[in-house]
This record gives structure tokens, sequence and C-alpha cells, in this order.
């Protein structure tokens, strides 16, 4: 076995031996999709409850407010509209509304009152908003029927929404809002942990020079110690797919929003995310190594590590609201790192793969990974950096 | 088999300008002998053995190790050597025969050469009963024995010992001298760098001292006592690196 393969291999060893690898860099991406899954679930049925909850009514129940009881909501009575401000204070209720009596051309005014910094409030306030401007509608449509006047009179302009399938069917919009994120911070931090254990914990351990000496080459040491930690990097951000590949398939409660169109990573989307990741944990395991090479011991290689981590971080953050922007689109971003592969990723997940995109990203993340190893292997073969403790 | 000439090592320190760790030293050393290093703290030794194993390259002068130069042929000269220090520590969360085997497939053995060397290890160092242990959970006698067998494994003509009896207690002590008597027994080049003044009475046969970088005495224990006039080595050493008490007497201070 070549050397490089055989320092490597003693690396992945030890690695898979480390509690903090087992934990840090595969439970914990699977345990964080699966929670994620979940709480995303969680919010978006509590969001649509909320348009359904209880309605507090001013006064005795009328056909009116029976119609609101028809169409889900639940309604209660409150005596006078100062109850109903009291229980909205004392956070009882979500939303009061006082039905005044109609008015000379047969208008009827609702006050509802709710706290504008309750969302629970403002949510239930769009359910019956919504309701109402469907019951307006259905009786300006009797109204213009009543005097010879055509329905669409009430709607001189209308708008028809047509969704228009673009790309492959992919997963749905919010596991394509966190899940890059995830995938590519796991890249660099999955392999955090071992990072400064690999050479500035082997100078303070003194099992540096015991290898150093050996008849094989120190680029090999190095080259081996990144292929090691490159592979760790790779399996920790592809447990991301892994534990929503278990989410989508334990059915979790919260889970079936989130999976309405089944799994939605497709093999095609998973083969792009490997071909974007390969370079990616090149790249990200070269600049560890060579930042533990750089360190005198384990807890100044740690401190380096945690400010590098925010150069990471920033990019995958803002690759879950490029979506907001047209930046995804544009061939520029591609030439950007990290925000560049989490982009890719996320049309992957889409079904929207953009080749050339893929083909930029691919090449700029292979070139400063070669740029990242060299800088590693250059840093290892100094013996002032290497010797120093 | 080992030989320096004008060996220096020169390291630039921000603050304190050029530090001449090493400067100038030549040595000697033979198959069948052990060669003492010795010296105080920061002396040099552990920059000479550095040096002659290849983990550091000399500022200037030369030096060979079983025929290979350090510089130009640094290879060969790691492949010819086995090092041991009492600092160097094992991979804690790799068995005792893992950390073994690796190192001699590292050293080139594989297949049944290295299952034989590696048996050959384990039975000479009785490390068996522990062979499948975590060196993590060895005690420090264990894990100087799984030390001593990852140097010898692959069987080199010469080997360095960086004061590898440090810390450790008079058994486990034992242990690694008596295994430096027999590397010498086996026609091994021994080079041991210590500042234990019994432990050279007892194993060098020839010994350099060294004192801030440069070699201030050479020859065997005897040697160094005749040109001293002194009749404890200890004494002998102290005289040749001109001793002075780190503290003033009790008197003095009152005075």
């Amino acid at each position: 076995m070549n050397d490089t393969f055989k320092i490597a291999a003693k690396e992945l060893r030890e690695m898979f031996r480390d509690k903090r690898v087992k934990f840090g860099a595969f439970v914990m991406p699977i345990f964080l999709v699966l929670m994620m899954v979940q709480l995303f679930g969680f919010i978006i049925g509590a969001a649509k409850g909320a348009t359904k909850s209880t309605i507090y009514f001013v006064g005795a129940k009328t056909e009116f407010s029976k119609a609101f009881e028809n169409s889900g909501m639940k309604v209660l009575s409150v005596p006078t509209a100062e109850d109903g401000i009291k229980l909205i204070k004392q956070d009882k209720a979500k939303l009061v509304l006082d039905i005044k009596p109609p008015k000379e051309d047969g208008q009827v005014i609702i006050d509802a009152y709710f706290d504008p910094k309750q969302q629970m409030g403002q949510l239930a306030l769009s359910g019956v908003q919504q309701a109402l401007a469907k019951e307006n509608q259905d009786h300006l449509k009797v109204t213009l029927t009543e005097r010879h006047i055509p329905e669409s009179a009430a709607e001189f302009i209308k708008l028809n929404p047509k969704k228009v399938e673009v790309g492959s069917q992919g997963a749905g919009e919010l596991i394509v809002g966190f899940l890059p994120y995830l995938i590519v911070l796991f890249a660099f931090s999955g392999g955090m942990s071992m990072a400064a254990d690999l050479v500035a914990g082997e100078k303070d351990k003194n099992t540096l020079e015991t290898l150093l000496i050996t008849p094989v080459h120190r680029n090999h040491i190095v080259l081996g110690k990144v292929i090691a930690l490159a592979s760790v990097c790779f399996l920790s951000s592809f447990s991301c797919l892994i534990g929503l590949f278990v989410a989508s398939v334990a059915k979790l409660p919260g889970s079936e929003e989130m999976f309405k169109n089944g799994f939605g990573v497709t093999p095609a989307a998973a083969g792009t995310i490997i071909l974007l990741l390969l370079p990616l944990v090149a790249m990200f395991g070269s600049v560890l190594i060579a930042i533990s090479s750089y360190a005198r011991n384990p807890r100044e290689a740690q401190t380096y590590l945690a400010l590098v981590n925010f150069v990471v971080i920033l990019p995958a953050v803002f690759s879950q609201v490029i979506g907001l922007t047209d930046l995804g689109s544009k061939l520029w971003i591609n030439t950007i790192p990290v925000l560049n592969s989490a982009n890719n990723i996320r049309n992957a997940l889409l079904g929207k793969t953009d080749w050339m995109a893929v083909a930029i990203t691919f090449g700029m993340s292979t070139f400063l990974a070669a740029i990242a190893i060299v800088i590693a292997v250059r840093l290892f073969n100094r013996e002032e950096v290497l010797i120093r403790v | 088999m080992v030989r320096t000439h004008g060996l220096k090592k020169h390291f630039k320190d921000p603050k304190l300008g050029i530090k001449k760790a090493v400067d100038g030293v030549d040595i000697a050393a033979s198959p069948g002998r052990i060669f003492g290093l010795l010296g105080v703290n920061g002396a040099g030794k552990t920059t000479m053995l550095r040096m002659l194993s290849t983990v550091i390259k000399p500022t200037e002068g030369s030096a060979t190790v079983a025929g290979s130069d350090v510089v130009t042929d640094a290879q060969k000269v790691r492949s010819s050597i086995g090092f041991m220090s009492n600092s160097t520590a094992l991979y804690g969360r790799l068995t005792s025969r893992e950390v073994i085997e690796y190192f001699g497939s590292l050293y080139g053995l594989e297949g049944a050469r290295l299952q034989e060397r590696v048996k050959y290890v384990l039975d000479k160092l009785q490390i068996h009963e522990f062979e499948d242990r975590l060196c993590d959970k060895l005690s420090t006698g264990q894990k100087q024995r799984v030390s001593i067998a990852r140097t010898i494994l692959h069987d080199p003509p010469v080997l360095f010992f960086d004061e590898p009896t440090a810390g450790l207690d008079v058994v486990t002590s034992q242990t690694v001298m008596e295994f430096i008597e027999e590397a010498r027994d086996m026609g091994k080049t021994v080079i041991f760098s210590t500042h234990i003044m019994s432990e050279v009475e007892r194993l060098c046969d020839d010994i350099a001292v060294i004192h801030d970088g440069v070699v201030v005495a050479k020859g065997s224990p005897q040697t160094m006592r005749d040109m001293t006039g002194e009749h404890s080595l200890e004494r002998a050493f102290l005289q040749l690196v001109k001793f002075q008490a780190g503290y003033v007497s009790a008197k003095q201070v009152t005075e």
C-alpha cells in the first residue's frame, strides 16, 4: 500500500474510535436534520392551525358567528368588547370581533381587536380577512346578478396563477431552505474537532517526531492526513442526507408537511451533491491540516479554527436566503467559495441543476483545494513550524 | 557509523536574534559501543539528535549516519535508525499491536516479514498480554516496552536514545538500560543522551560533554575524571560545564 494511504488508513482508524467524531461528525448532522424537519413541520402545522384558531365574538352567538364556526373555527362569546380586550391582554384570546349594527347602506362594520406583537393574533386576523373577502365577493356577485350586470364586473382584472414546473421534481422548498446550509457546514465542522489533533495534537504529545523519522516522505504524511480528514468531512456532510432519508422513512410527527413530494432528493441530485462536495472537502481538509500544522498545540489550533469557521458559516448562511434575490442565477456567484457549492446544492435539490454553474463551482473549488494542499504541504515541510511547541 | 564534522544548528529568534543551539560539533560513534551525549537541559543534546535523525537540517557542517548523509540522503538515514525518547508518546486510540504494525509498515516491512518481526518484538518485550489493549490504557512501563518494540522493529543498525529513562521508575529504567546494553552487544551503534551520571558510568564507552552547543570534552568516562582530577564523574562533569550554584548561601544573604 502507498505510504499516503497507510497514513490515511491509520488516521481514519483512530478517528472512528473517537467519540467526538462519532457524535460530532455523524450523529449530530443526522440528529440536526431530524430536528429541523420536525421543527419546520411543527411550525407549518401551527401556522395553518392558527388561521382556524379560536375567535371571540362580543355578545351572543349570531348567524354570522355560526358561519365562522361552520368554516372550522372555534367560536366563543364575551359579554363586552372590554372583556375581550382584557382577555387579549391576559394572553387568553388572540382575536376578538365586535360586530356593529348595520349602517343605513347595509354595511356591517366589525371591530377586530388583536395584539400586533402576537403572530398568532395576526394569523387569526388574516384567516378572518380571507373568509370575509370571499363573503364580500359572493355578496357582490349576487347584487350584480340582481341588477343584470355580469359577474366579471366585480373583478375587472382577474389574476389567474398558473404553475410552471421547471426541471425535474425536487425536494420541497422548506427542505431546500436549510439542507444546503447544513451540508456545507458539516463539510467543514465535521472535521474540525479532529483537525487540531492531527498535527498540533501530535506535536503536543510528541508522536510527530516518531513519524518524521520514518522513511516516509513528509509530503506523503501530510497528504495522508488531508485524505483522512477530508473523508471524515465528506461523510459528515453526507450524513445530512442520511438524516433526511431517515426523517422521510420514519414519518415522524410533523414531517408530513416537509415530505409532500416524498424524499425529494433524486439520484441525480445526490450525484451532483457528491460531485460538488469532493473538491469542497479536499479544500476544507487541506485548510484544516494547514491550520493544525501552523499551531503550536491543539488549543491554539482550536482558536484559529473557530475564527475560520465564521468564514465558512457566513456564505453558508447567505445561501439560505439567496432564493429571495436573483443572485443565484448569476454565473459569477459560482466563483465565490462555499456560497457557490451551497447554491448549486440548492439548485440540485430543487431539480434545477445548471451544469455550467456546477462546472464553474467544481473548477473553482478544485483550484482552491489545490492551493490549500500546497500551503498545507509547505507548512508541514517547514521545520520551524513543525518543531515549535 | 555516526560521524559529524563542524555540525551547527542556529535558530532565528525574533526577540533574541540568532540562537546557536549547536555550534560546530565533531563526534564519532562506532558499532558495538555506546556513545553518551552529556549536557545540562538546553545544552544542545536534543538538537544534535534531531539533526542526526533528519528531523531538522543542520545550518552548517555535515553528518553521516550508517554511511548516508543526513541532508542529501535523509530517507536512507531514516531507514537505518531507531529513535526513542521518554517524551515520545504512542497513539492512544490504537492497540499496542496496531502501533507496532503501523510503524513496521512505514519502515517498509510487509506480509510475512512484518508478522515475523512483530512476533519477535512482542515475544522479546513480553507485550502479548496487553497487545490488544489501547495504548491510552497502558501503564508507563508497558508504554515504554511498546516504544522499545517500535524502535527496534525494523532492526536498525543505529539507535538514538534521548533521555530514555527520565521520569521512569527504577524497574522500568532497568528494562530500558538492559535493552540498550543488549543493543550494544548485538553490534549496534548507540547514541545515548542523558544527564544522569550513574547511567553514563554504567552504559557509556565514549562520551562527549556538550555545553551551550559546544563540545567541551570528549573521551571515555575515565578520561573525563583524569582530565579534571575529580574522583567522580559527576564532579568532573560539573567542572567541565563550569558549574555555578544558582543560589547564594543563607550566610551571604544575611551579610
